[in-house]
């Protein structure tokens, strides 16, 4: 089958981008496009001479395919969350369009600013474009409270790109997770517009022309102040119960598990998570180890601090609330399981999400300065997980020349 | 004496089976050896172009141990020698003459043999060109004639796409193998192991182990036997054998002649329905006629040996010292619009990431060569072990041997593995990594390093 697109592409735009051609340093940039419009031409040079449909590209599309859930609910939460908060009517047409309207120039700065990095790398080196930014480039609005500025956003992701990828080599050699890299940089060069009690659902007239747009510029503007859930948890005080002051503030169980409550774009419904994690479960394509030891251990840490007799009421807090509340749930499915910055083995897999989960919980508990624990827990296991793989391996090792001894004698 | 269920393990559903029938293929008039079939033989040429000699007349010699000879598979005349890179001769074509004369060699039955000794043996092999059948692990090297190795391994299983099947090839020749069998046993201190698929109607053999795999393919694979009966520990070494040759072994010793034909599997999506069969051939025929008539397709990759672990080869290609099966494939240069996003429905993939995964389970693929996608730097995800039953990590051993770590190399268990084991991983690897080339290269570097 030729296509109108087959002729432009090989006939007037390749000659420019190949060798001798003006633009042949950009030649990454051209190669990305040709692929991405049909699949390259190349065969197989040596054995094995068949090749398994899957690529990179199919792998990355995937995960954004069950990224989608949470975007979608996301850009509805978003301006559900504003136009509550803002007293303004929440029909779903005007929740979606206020969402857009935050969320949408959040992940366009992400993808263009990030792509951007991408392929001045790509072009520097000389390699071919990685997929692997589409994903981080999604991950990382999801991730960030819907009121971030996006010269912040812009800046997070180049960070993200840059020092957590690609002066390791690029997708493949990085030890952390670039999208919770940026976030981390963020988190500690600017807390003010990612953490307290005033960024999650935004005020009117934060950006003129959107109220203008969508009608609201004649409302009258006050500074919208949300605690999220973890907030009101932690801040409980001594002799009060931390479930009572959740569903005091608004917070029940079942609004935190449908996602209907203020929170980063991405992380706040459970429902939308799990269905993100049945697609990639269903592929196949991310480790089902990671996500279930890391919810046991999420749970048995939570289990832990309610039987020991600690005087705060955080502890006492039922372990299910962990699961259910902040961006545990979300950093389990979609950062933790990574395959280039998480344990690499199997059984290694099972004791990465597991400290994982204990450690959220653990930072969440006992660190008043950090609500949430997943990013730091992440990143910390990030940088644990070549260890446990290590000791994985050398296990490996021994059992190996001890199973060859065994039959050599026997 | 065993039965071995292997749990792990992956049938590339590809189309083109050769049917269980031999067809006899006439003699043609040339014949074709390629001495660069023999890895790590330095060939010292006694003949000519234009020189004429019997069948089994001496055409070249290992420099590096001349006792090994190769000698030629027919009569004739020697037409051409092509010479390669470095002038290395890398191909001698003989042309056939009317008269089959033949060189005669001691013969033996299985008394006599009972009598010969090991070195004896050991000579008498080498010097009718028949002991480069005979590899060795580690590395798969020719078979080092000095030490006795512990084991000898019989692969009479072969479970990749598609391997000639030994149950057809063994009819009418028990008695050829049996002797040969009696060699093998002469050359090991240990026993000789024969390992066979369960479902192939194979009797039972004297003097050796006669062992049964069952599973997906790897279970056929020599490394995959090795391992579940007698794991290489370091300083070992085994000899491994495919079972056609052990009959080709055991005619030598019965009649005192090179043996003159073997079968071959011919079979693939780009061979004509009618000609996916098996095929009696003589040995260093050449198969340009039988390639012409049963091929089809634009452009057609013909392959000695399997399609996961074989050689690409020319048209005009003669039956292989090595190697009892040619495949053909098309190469597949088309390109899908947005193939990375399709529903997957038209292709094939072990991954669950294509509908056809779902939908087309039995389904028998015309598979061609395309790569289906560009190379990636390699991310650690574990599917290339999946289908792996040899107890390796194989993304840890990659990693080592792209990091030229040979201690940690041969930790990691390469010496009891052959780049073959390595195609499940390399078939289904998202990131398009040769696995097999760095394997290859990585046990290539121990073997210079010495272990």
């Amino acid at each position: 089958m030729k296509f109108p697109i087959s002729d432009l592409m090989e006939k007037k735009l390749a000659p420019h981008f190949k060798n001798g051609g003006k633009l042949a340093r950009l030649y990454p940039l051209y190669e990305a496009g040709d692929t991405f419009a049909r699949t390259p031409a190349e065969v197989t040079q040596s054995a094995p001479h068949v090749r398994d449909a899957i690529d990179q590209k199919r792998l990355m599309i995937l995960v954004i395919y069950a990224l989608m859930p949470c975007l979608f609910f996301g850009i509805w939460n978003a301006g559900h969350q504003f136009n509550l908060a803002n007293g303004i009517d929440a029909t779903l047409k005007a929740d979606l369009l206020r969402g857009s309207a935050m969320v949408l120039p959040i992940l366009l700065v992400s993808y263009l600013v990030g792509g951007l990095w991408e392929v001045l790398f790509a072009v520097v080196r000389r390699h071919e474009i990685n997929e692997g930014f589409l994903v981080t480039g999604m991950l990382f609005p999801l991730v960030l409270p819907p009121t971030i500025p996006l010269w912040q956003v812009a800046v997070g992701i180049s960070f993200g790109i840059v020092i957590g990828k690609e002066i390791f080599g690029g997708v493949g050699y990085n030890i952390l997770n670039p999208a919770l890299t940026a976030r981390a940089f963020l988190f500690f060069a600017y807390p003010k517009w990612i953490s307290g009690d005033t960024v999650w659902v935004g005020s009117l007239n934060a950006n003129p022309l959107v109220d203008k747009l969508l009608g609201t510029a004649s409302h009258t503007a006050d500074v919208v102040t949300q605690a999220t859930p973890l907030a009101v948890a932690s801040a409980a005080e001594r002799g009060t119960n931390a479930a009572a002051a959740l569903n005091e503030a608004g917070y029940s169980l079942w609004d935190m598990t449908l996602g209907t409550i203020p929170g980063c774009i991405g992380s706040t419904s459970v429902i939308a998570i799990l269905l993100g994690m049945i697609i990639l479960l269903l592929c196949g394509i991310a480790s089902w180890q990671i996500m279930v030891s890391g919810i046991i251990g999420c749970a048995a840490m939570g289990a832990l601090f309610n039987l020991l007799p600690i005087d705060n009421p955080y502890t006492a807090l039922p372990f299910y609330y962990h699961l259910v509340m902040g961006g545990f749930l979300f950093g389990i499915v979609f950062m933790a399981t990574d395959p280039v910055s998480g344990a690499a083995t199997n059984v290694g897999k099972w004791i990465y999400g597991f400290l994982i989960g204990v450690l959220t919980v653990l930072i969440r508990v006992t660190n008043p300065a950090f609500p949430e624990g997943v990013m730091l827990a992440i990143l910390f296991m990030n940088v644990m997980a070549p260890l446990i793989d290590h000791f994985v391996v050398q296990a490996h090792i021994k059992k190996r020349s001890a199973y060859a001894r065994s039959l050599n004698h026997a | 004496m065993a039965e071995f269920k292997i749990r792990k393990g992956f049938n590339v559903r590809i189309s083109g089976k050769p049917k269980a029938e031999i067809e006899a293929y006439a003699k043609p008039q040339t014949f074709s050896v390629y001495p660069t079939e023999f890895e790590g033989v330095k060939p010292r040429l006694k003949i000519e172009a234009g020189d004429t000699l019997k069948r089994g007349g001496l055409l070249f010699e290992d420099k590096k141990d001349e006792r090994m000879c190769f000698r030629s598979p027919c009569a004739g005349t020697i037409k051409a020698i092509h010479l390669g890179a470095r002038r290395f001769p890398a191909e001698i074509v003989i042309e056939r003459a009317a008269q089959d004369e033949s060189v005669t060699f001691e013969s033996y039955n299985r008394d006599s043999l009972k009598a010969l000794s090991r070195e004896e043996l050991v000579d008498h092999l080498l010097n009718c060109g028949l002991w480069p059948l005979i590899k060795q692990r580690p590395f798969s090297k020719i078979a080092d004639p000095e030490a006795a190795p512990k084991a000898v391994f019989v692969n009479a299983a072969g479970t990749a796409p598609f391997q000639a099947d030994f149950s057809l090839i063994l009819r009418d020749d028990e008695e050829a193998f049996q002797l040969g069998l009696d060699a093998m046993v002469k050359l090991t201190t240990g026993k000789v192991h024969l390992c066979k698929m369960v479902e192939a109607e194979i009797p039972r053999f004297e003097q050796v182990e006669n062992h049964t795999f069952s599973g997906k393919h790897p279970a056929g694979n020599t490394s995959v036997h090795i391992n579940r009966i007698s794991p290489i520990l370091p300083g070992d070494a085994v000899y491994t054998i495919h079972a056609q040759d052990v009959i080709l072994i055991g005619k030598l010793l019965q009649t005192g002649e090179l043996p003159q034909t073997k079968v071959i599997a011919l079979g693939g999506p780009a061979v004509k329905e009618e000609y996916r069969k098996h095929y009696r051939v003589s040995l260093g025929a050449n198969l340009k006629p039988l390639f012409e008539q049963a091929l089809e397709g634009d452009e057609v990759r013909i392959i000695s040996g399997n399609v996961l672990w074989g050689d690409q080869v020319t048209a005009e290609s003669a039956v292989h010292y090595y190697g009892a099966e040619f495949f053909a494939l098309e190469e597949d240069r088309s390109r899908i619009l947005f193939g990375w996003t399709t529903p997957g429905l038209f292709q094939y993939s072990a991954h669950r990431v294509a509908l056809s995964t779902l939908l087309s389970r039995k389904k028998e693929w015309k598979l061609g060569t395309n790569l289906h996608g560009s190379k990636r730097a390699m991310v650690v995800t574990g599917w290339m072990d999946r289908y792996q039953p040899l107890n390796i990590m194989t993304d840890y051993l990659v990693r080592a041997a792209l990091a030229h770590d040979t201690e940690e190399m041969i930790q990691l268990g390469i010496l009891e593995t052959d780049p073959e084991d390595f195609a499940l991983a390399a078939f289904t690897d998202p990131h398009k990594t040769d696995v097999c080339g760095i394997i290859k290269r990585g046990l290539e570097e121990i073997e210079q390093e010495g272990i």
